[in-house]
């Protein structure tokens, strides 16, 4: 945004748009640091916590939808301007899924917590590392409307993937050689595949940066890293 | 300091106020002084023997001639600088719109507008009273004929100034609209411009009849003046102007009594008149948007 | 060769162009107000022409009629091709011109004469139509001015006595009656409130069925409601013309979106 609106207050409300979605963002990456710190610590009433601060992330996404709402009204934004309305909805939407999902780690980490330690746990850490950085990363290309910045979140995005199948076999394995580590493995599993999630959502606000900057959908072959779900996995423990 | 301005402002006010309010009275003051006077004087003289009795029998008649004089002088000279006032005031807003021939036109035309009307009399007995009388070997000398093209003249700038005026406050998007539909200019102008126009041209109209009626030195070489009834536009005619200003010449008192009734009666002609046209007008405001 | 052949391409109208503007300049004395303009106004479709105040949007639409021949020291230069001709030409009749473009302005200006006489006085400038046939005209053109039904029972009062949008659905249809291909509306409905803005926008889109619709309006919602094309004007340049909904979400040039946008200056 170069030069302000003849309607100061319409930049105004663009901006409080932008800082809300700033602020959720941080709060939903900070609740994904919290959530593998629970696991880590094996603290239930911790994880509680996390699970109950979801509430407010929700709250936040509320209040987004609102301002959005009230802004294509009255302010009836046109081009760059609907674009970034229309990417504040969507973004806020993509903020809302991850901080579900950081709680959903939360909330498994206290089932686990209840099995015996398993030593893949310290995989989880580095996969939810590359989803925190993501997140914060397209958090600072929104806020500045770095378009390649973004872009070069979502071009990212495949070492995350990359993590995911690596830990997804390492799991695999552990549960072949031990079937009583089943149990764990099988949270682990489902973790891994929330923060795996998060990093898709990530991606998806890159797009919606991008659009909102360029005005064209980011389209191009994106290089897959999760090859967990073709029909032929690579062969295991190979 | 403020209060002080503002005092300073509230007594450059009343003063200002005061000195409209005075000019404006005085001017009223007058307006009613005439009508005063012209009712006072006139009105004993007013009675059936003033319009049936005609100006022959003096100080035992009436204005019967002068009046019946009057109106046929005056009719004629609407009908004569009607039609070409209408058509050159159309041709100065229609069609020498910013042009210098029409600005020139114009021009001339506030010039006859404020033209002293015995010039235009005198006028009118050279060009048109002379060469009558050389061309019929005196059997026609003056005639209300003459005195109608020299009313004729008197009115006709005023005609042409409203018709222009009152063309030229039409919307230029009516013309705009009815030439996008193909309309030619001269279809336009007379079709739907005088149309639209058409209650402020009448008015004009109205206003320039008013104007002639009360005119006197125009006639007095012209259509002169008669002590008979006549209906002839070629022969002399007795009008309400000139009979005023014969009587008011004459030591008789009576007839003085006689010329204010004529007067009365040339006042509130012209004052019918200037209501109605206020009245045609009114209605034109009301009609439009 | 290439490059012979991409300047006829440039010259040639494009096809399905109802009007093709090419190099057009136009002078209010010595004021420069529209500047080399090249346009291509598709048949059958809304064009609007939007932009700031003095832009020259109006400018142009007066061209397309050549109403602005009516003042002088008024002059177009360059051309434009209405099915290819030149209207421009003065060998272009304008009683040819007029009957195939169609103009309403911004404020309803209805004849000071009947409903009916409104609509059937430029019908019978052009056509000699039997009297049933002129009452089917104009039924027909108050009918497609969506009109009709507020008229049909006070034909023969003054169209003076009708309120602002209803007169110029009568403006609409007085246009329309001489079955014109182009219809320009020079900010139609600024004078209006938004009910009689909405009837009217609604007329718009059933017209743009048989009509080639030009439309100047400073309501850049109206242009974003109405229109297939838009054209962004300023200073007197065409800025950005093409599909409304790209100008109105991703134009090109910076330009544009500050003015869409509302942050000019």
């Amino acid at each position: 945004m170069t030069n302000e609106h003849t309607i100061k207050s319409y930049d105004a409300e663009l901006a409080r748009l932008t800082a809300e979605i700033v602020r959720m963002g941080e709060l939903a990456a900070s609740q994904l640091e919290a959530a593998i710190d629970v696991v880590e610590r094996r603290d239930g009433r911790a994880a509680q916590r996390i699970v109950d601060n979801d509430d407010a992330i929700d709250a936040l996404e509320h209040e987004t939808s609102h301002d959005v709402v009230r802004l294509l009204a009255l302010r009836a934004p046109m081009a760059r301007d609907l674009r970034e309305v229309f990417a504040a909805l969507r973004i806020a939407a993509d903020i809302e899924r991850i901080g579900d999902y950081a709680a959903n780690v939360a909330k498994r980490s206290i089932p686990l917590s209840m099995t015996a330690p398993v030593a893949p746990a310290r995989g989880l850490r580095r996969l939810s590392e590359l989803a925190v950085v993501a997140v914060r990363k397209v958090l600072s290309a929104y806020d500045s409307r770095d378009a390649r910045k973004a872009h070069e979140v979502w071009e990212e995005d495949v070492h995350l993937d990359e993590a995911y199948t690596g830990l997804f076999r390492e799991l695999l394995t552990y549960m072949m050689e031990d079937p009583r580590s089943i149990t764990a493995c099988t949270h682990l599993l489902f973790m891994a595949k929330n923060i795996e999630r998060i990093g898709d959502h990530a991606t998806n606000i890159a797009e919606n940066v991008w659009y909102a900057v360029n005005g064209e959908p980011l389209q191009a072959p994106r290089k897959k890293g999760d090859v967990t779900a073709d029909p032929v996995m690579p062969k295991l423990g190979g | 300091m403020s209060a002080l301005v503002y005092r300073r402002r509230f007594a450059k006010n009343i003063v200002a106020q005061l000195l409209a309010s005075a000019a404006a009275l005085l001017a009223l003051i007058f307006l009613g002084w005439i009508l005063w006077v012209t009712v006072s004087r006139g009105v004993q003289a007013i009675g059936v023997p003033l319009f049936t009795k005609i100006t022959a029998y003096a100080d035992q008649g009436g204005l019967a001639n002068a009046i019946v004089g009057s109106f046929i002088i005056d009719m004629m000279a609407i009908a004569l600088c009607a039609p070409i006032g209408v058509l050159a005031g159309a041709y100065l807003a229609e069609y020498a719109r910013g042009t210098r021939l029409g600005e020139t036109i114009r021009f001339l035309n506030d010039i006859l507008l404020s033209a002293p009307s015995i010039v235009i009399g005198l006028f009118v007995y050279v060009i048109v009273v002379l060469p009558m009388t050389a061309a019929t070997d005196g059997a026609v000398t003056f005639s209300a004929l003459a005195g109608s093209i020299a009313l004729a003249l008197i009115g006709l700038p005023v005609i042409v100034r409203t018709t222009d005026e009152m063309l030229q406050l039409v919307p230029s998007t009516l013309r705009e609209a009815a030439l996008s539909l193909g309309i030619p200019q001269w279809k336009l102008t007379v079709q739907v411009l005088m149309r639209a126009a058409g209650s402020g041209i009448l008015t004009g109209v109205l206003l320039a009849l008013a104007r002639l009626a009360g005119e006197t030195a125009p006639l007095l070489f012209t259509a002169f003046g008669n002590n008979y009834m006549t209906f002839g536009p070629l022969s002399k005619m007795a009008s309400l102007p000139a009979a005023i200003y014969q009587y008011t010449n004459d030591p008789n008192p009576a007839l003085h009594a006689i010329a204010w009734a004529g007067a009365l009666l040339i006042t509130l002609f012209v004052l019918a008149l200037s209501l109605l046209a206020r009245a045609v007008f009114a209605r034109r405001k009301t009609s439009h948007d | 060769m290439t490059e012979l052949s991409t300047a006829a391409q440039s010259v040639s109208p494009q096809v399905g162009a109802k009007i093709a503007v090419r190099d057009l300049d136009f002078h209010y004395a010595d004021f420069h107000a529209v500047k080399n303009i090249h346009m291509d106004i598709p048949e059958r479709k809304v064009t609007a022409i939007i932009g700031p105040s003095g832009c020259g949007k109006s400018t142009l639409l007066r061209v397309f009629n050549r109403i602005y021949a009516i003042y002088p020291k008024q002059r177009a230069d360059g051309q434009v091709l209405l099915d290819g001709e030149n209207i421009l030409d003065s060998d272009y009749s304008l009683n040819r011109l007029r009957s195939k473009v169609g103009m309403v302005f911004q404020k309803p200006v209805p004849f000071p004469m009947t409903i009916f006489e409104n609509v059937a006085y430029g019908i019978r400038h052009h056509e000699n139509l039997s009297r049933a046939q002129m009452d089917e005209r104009v039924e027909q053109a108050l009918r497609a001015a969506a009109l009709w039904d507020e008229v049909k029972d006070k034909l023969k009062r003054s169209a003076l006595g009708l309120s602002g949008g209803q007169q110029q659905r009568l403006c609409i249809a007085r246009g329309i009656a001489l079955k014109p291909e182009v219809l320009l509306l020079d900010e139609p409905t600024s004078a209006l409130d938004p009910i009689a803005t909405g009837r009217i926008e609604q007329l718009i889109e059933e017209l743009k069925r048989d009509y080639t619709i030009v439309i100047v309006t400073h309501n850049m919602q109206q242009a974003a409601r109405v229109s297939d094309e838009t054209a962004f004007m300023y200073m007197g340049e065409l800025i950005e013309f093409g599909d409304t909904e790209k100008i109105f979400t991703k134009p090109d040039k910076k330009q544009t979106e500050d003015y869409i946008t509302g942050r000019f200056g």
